[in-house]
């Protein structure tokens, strides 16, 4: 009978569909124990063990590849230059302010668009159509109006990151059913009292997948800003690596590569999960 | 008591159905025009609607670009999806095999794509072929992912029903496990294309003299703002328009043809 | 317009009173016209538990979403203590069909809501809800959330959460229907102590013959679609007389059962033909 919610159900899902891939695997810093610890970082071992292989047995020329020892080497060189602790915490600033910005404003969009059935139907292609233009896409007009600078790498971040945020706080709240907000009108409950106990939190998990999918678009585009702007706007990983390459080393190309993989992976499994586990494991599966 | 004049809420709804969602374009397409008209910004800083729609007709470069772009696109996608799809099943038919592959591809999808390019510039110098890998590189993960992931979750019951019924092992593969992962392999596959396309832009953007990205940036340097804006609204109507009509579509389709998708989530 | 009666000419103003009542809804995709209720005229004083019954479809969600005050009829009126219902409020609690506790907040939280909504000081809440949650058997479930409950549970707390405002009428659509025969038992029986003691005036749509007539003081039987009152009948024992034992001894429950099941066997479910 209610056709449209499952319509937005659906619609719901696309802009949240990665996290399936992302989010399998057995835990990789899993509570369980040593053995599975080993298990998990089994594959490492052998993936580290066939490059090594691989390299050992092409001998490739070293502006193509390296082992694993020397980027190992790079790696540990980099640290002590000084040079990545800097690019790490700088982009993870970077990454950081365009989380804040994108949730402050976005979530709130979308709660206020998903309200009304007629706005978030006008709304969504719209936001459907910037998510699509891409940060990345903005780059060469943001150069133009903010130059070679910090501002130009973070406009693009926060752009990037507000979409996904936005629409699936939006849907978030479509998708909630509509029992619970007529259960606390019979109560007595405003519009204001129905946004804060029910929109707030029903649409909490939704939010959660878009930040996800926010996180994972916007690091992207964090890496292509600074490959661009990088130089002049204060360096960060994306130059960091985007530089080792300009000099030749691939070393530090691939040493800069596995840090941004090891950084996701903490960030993921520190930050994002813990906070999705725990509202699965109190509310149950909440959204419907 | 109940009239029977309903002949016009069908075309009302119509109507409404496009003309909703048209308001906010025309609404932000009218702000933009009335700024320009009321601050008369540089054309370098701000062109006007008119000479940001024109670009596209002005700029002999503009469809070569677009080809180029869209080309990049389907080539690497193409490879991304089909070798994704196939490693996938391969991959999760096995338990120990999926489970050992599971984090390994957790962590290549954490970089795959953009943070590629300065290697695969290194590997294939700039051009089709690099941006081709980068593409491939973006989609390929999570197509072949979700795919593993899809596989592991159908139920063994159903492939054991089809077994005692003395099929072989192909059959299995062929009428439960790929149908039964399709929902997955679908949304592996739209994100993939997702990606992809952002990934394009990324890599011809710094290693690429062809291409939307390449075109965009080089335009940058002539602060041909409205060339650069036909260019991004370009890459979003396409991007857009894959999603929207090709590829949402189809993964509609596969829902609700094979059901239940998301156990997920 | 209808002011209430001022003078104590009439003994007991009906609680709720409905009026010529009927409704249509337009499907705005087939723009086909279903028909839900047609001229349901209705009384219901205070105190009374009135119950009914009906086929599926027949609108019996429909007339309940009437009182609640979520939907206009197209035709007739509705009225709570002489004044049209216009929108929900909070002297008309409702139990709705599918459970609509909220799995965000602890069993605690979701029977305080109502409290809580209207501005009712902590103590107090916390005095009311504690005694709510023995009422209902949730002692040492209060900080569970709701996924951790069984159905039976979960029922409970979506009573306990409209009682405990102590609202003037109570509407329960169904509130049992998805709960196991044996937790359905106790739950009607703890009812019938719970409205029996606090005297509510209470609104229950069951699918069940039997239930309807064990709860009620009157049983409305519903025709099928377009639904109209097709009979009201009384149930002889009183309320608080009333038990499953007894049920199933006693003559004039079990022909009230018979009659109503006649009443409701007549109206064979006919296929609706737009249940996809
Ligand atoms: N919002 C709506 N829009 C269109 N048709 C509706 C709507 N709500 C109910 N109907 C239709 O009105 C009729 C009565 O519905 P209602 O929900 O009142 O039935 P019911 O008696 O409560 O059924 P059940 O016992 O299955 O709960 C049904 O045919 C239903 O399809
Ligand atoms: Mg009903």
């Amino acid at each position: 009978m209610v056709k449209p919610a499952s319509t937005t159900t659906a619609t719901g899902k696309d802009l949240g569909a990665v996290r399936a891939a992302q989010s399998e695997s057995p835990g990789l810093f899993g509570v369980a124990g040593l053995s599975s610890v080993i298990r998990a970082l089994l594959p490492f071992v052998v993936a580290i063990l066939a490059w090594w292989a691989i390299w050992a047995v092409l001998d490739p020329p070293e502006i193509i590849l390296v082992s694993p020892a020397s980027v190992f080497g790079s790696f540990i060189d980099s640290i002590a230059e000084g040079a990545l602790p800097t690019f790490i915490a700088r982009s993870l600033a970077r990454l950081g302010i365009g989380t804040l910005i994108a949730i402050g404003l976005g979530v709130p969009m979308g709660w206020l668009l998903g309200l009304d059935e007629d706005v978030a139907q006008a709304a969504e292609p719209i936001m459907r159509f910037f998510n699509a233009v891409s940060g990345i896409a903005w780059l060469p007009a943001m150069i133009i109006w903010f130059g070679f600078t910090e501002t130009t790498i973070q406009a693009v971040i926060v752009y990037t990151m507000l979409f996904p945020v936005a629409f699936n706080a939006m849907i978030g709240v479509r998708t909630i059913p509509k029992r619970y907000r007529d259960a606390c009108r019979t109560m007595g409950a405003g519009t204001l009292r129905i946004i804060r106990d029910v929109y707030m939190p029903g649409s909490f998990p939704s939010v959660m997948t878009g930040l996800r999918l926010g996180i994972g678009f916007g690091w992207r585009a964090l890496i292509a800003g600074e490959f661009v702007v990088g130089t002049t706007a204060g360096g960060g990983l994306g130059f960091f690596i985007f530089d080792a390459r300009t000099q030749g080393v691939i070393g530090k190309v691939m040493a800069g590569m596995i840090v941004l993989g090891v950084l996701w992976l903490l960030m993921d499994r520190l930050i994002l999960r813990p906070i999705e586990e725990t509202i699965n494991v109190k509310w149950g599966a909440v959204s419907a | 008591m109940t009239t029977i004049s309903a002949a016009s809420p069908p075309i009302g709804r119509t109507v409404k159905k496009w003309l909703l969602p048209a308001v906010p374009f025309a609404i932000l397409v009218a702000l933009w025009g009335l700024a320009v008209l009321l601050f008369d910004p540089p054309v370098g800083v701000l062109p006007s609607p008119a000479l940001v729609f024109e670009a596209p007709f002005n700029s002999d470069p503009y469809l070569a670009n677009v080809g180029a772009s869209v080309q990049r696109l389907i080539l690497g996608f193409l490879v991304a999806a089909s070798t994704g799809v196939v490693v996938g099943v391969a991959a999760g038919l096995s338990k120990p095999i999926a489970e050992f592959l599971g984090p390994l591809t957790t962590f290549m999808n954490a970089l795959s794509g953009i943070a590629w390019i300065p290697l695969a510039v290194a590997w294939f110098g700039p051009g089709t072929g690099m941006v081709v890998f980068i593409v491939w590189n973006a989609a390929f993960f999570l197509v072949f992912g979700n795919t593993m992931l899809g596989v592991r979750l159908v139920p063994d019951v159903l492939q054991n029903g089809l077994l005692t019924l003395g099929a072989s092992r192909m059959d299995v593969i062929r009428q439960v496990i790929v149908p039964g992962a399709m929902p997955y392999i679908m949304s592996g596959l739209r994100s993939g294309l997702g990606f992809g396309w952002r990934a394009v832009i990324a890599a011809e953007l710094v290693g690429a003299s062809l291409g939307l990205g390449a075109w965009i940036f080089e335009q940058q340097e002539f602060s041909r703002m409205d060339n650069i804006m036909a260019g991004a609204l370009t890459i979003g109507v396409i991007g857009m328009v894959m999603d929207r009509w090709l590829l949402a579509p189809l993964e509609r389709r596969t829902i609700e043809r094979w059901g239940m998708v998301g156990s997920a989530s | 317009m209808t002011v209430p009666t001022g003078g104590a000419a009439q003994a007991a103003p009906p609680t709720i009173s409905v009026e010529g009542l009927s409704h249509s809804f337009t499907d705005p995709q087939t723009r086909k016209t279903v028909h839900a209720l047609d001229d349901v005229n209705l009384e219901i004083l205070p105190g009374d538990f009135v119950t009914v019954v009906g086929p599926s479809g027949c609108g019996k969600t429909t007339l309940l979403n009437i009182l609640a005050g979520f939907i206009r009829p197209s035709a007739g009126k509705a009225f709570v203590n002489g004044r049209a219902i216009e929108r929900p409020g909070a002297d008309r609690g409702v139990v709705f069909q599918e459970l609509a506790i909220l799995p965000w907040r602890t069993v605690y939280r979701n029977i305080a809501h109502g409290l809580e909504i209207q501005g009712v000081a902590k103590p107090e809440i916390d005095e009311r809800v504690n005694r709510m949650t023995s009422l209902v058997g949730l002692e040492g479930f209060e900080g569970h959330y709701p996924h951790q409950l069984s159905g039976g549970m979960r029922q409970r707390v979506a009573v306990a959460r409209t009682w405990v405002s102590d609202p003037e009428i109570i509407l329960m659509d169904e509130p049992f229907a998805a709960v196991d025969a044996m937790t359905r038992l106790t739950l009607q029986e703890e009812l019938n102590d719970l409205t029996v003691r606090t005297g509510k005036t209470v609104f229950f749509i069951t699918h069940s013959v039997e239930e309807a007539v064990f709860l009620g003081d009157r049983v409305m039987a519903l025709s099928a679609r377009p639904g109209r009152i097709k009979e009201e009948v009384h149930v002889p024992v009183p309320r608080a007389e009333r038990s499953w034992e007894r049920m199933s001894h006693d003559e004039a429950l079990q022909d009230t059962v018979e009659h109503v099941l006649s009443l409701v066997r007549g109206e064979a479910v006919e296929p609706t033909g737009q249940d996809g």
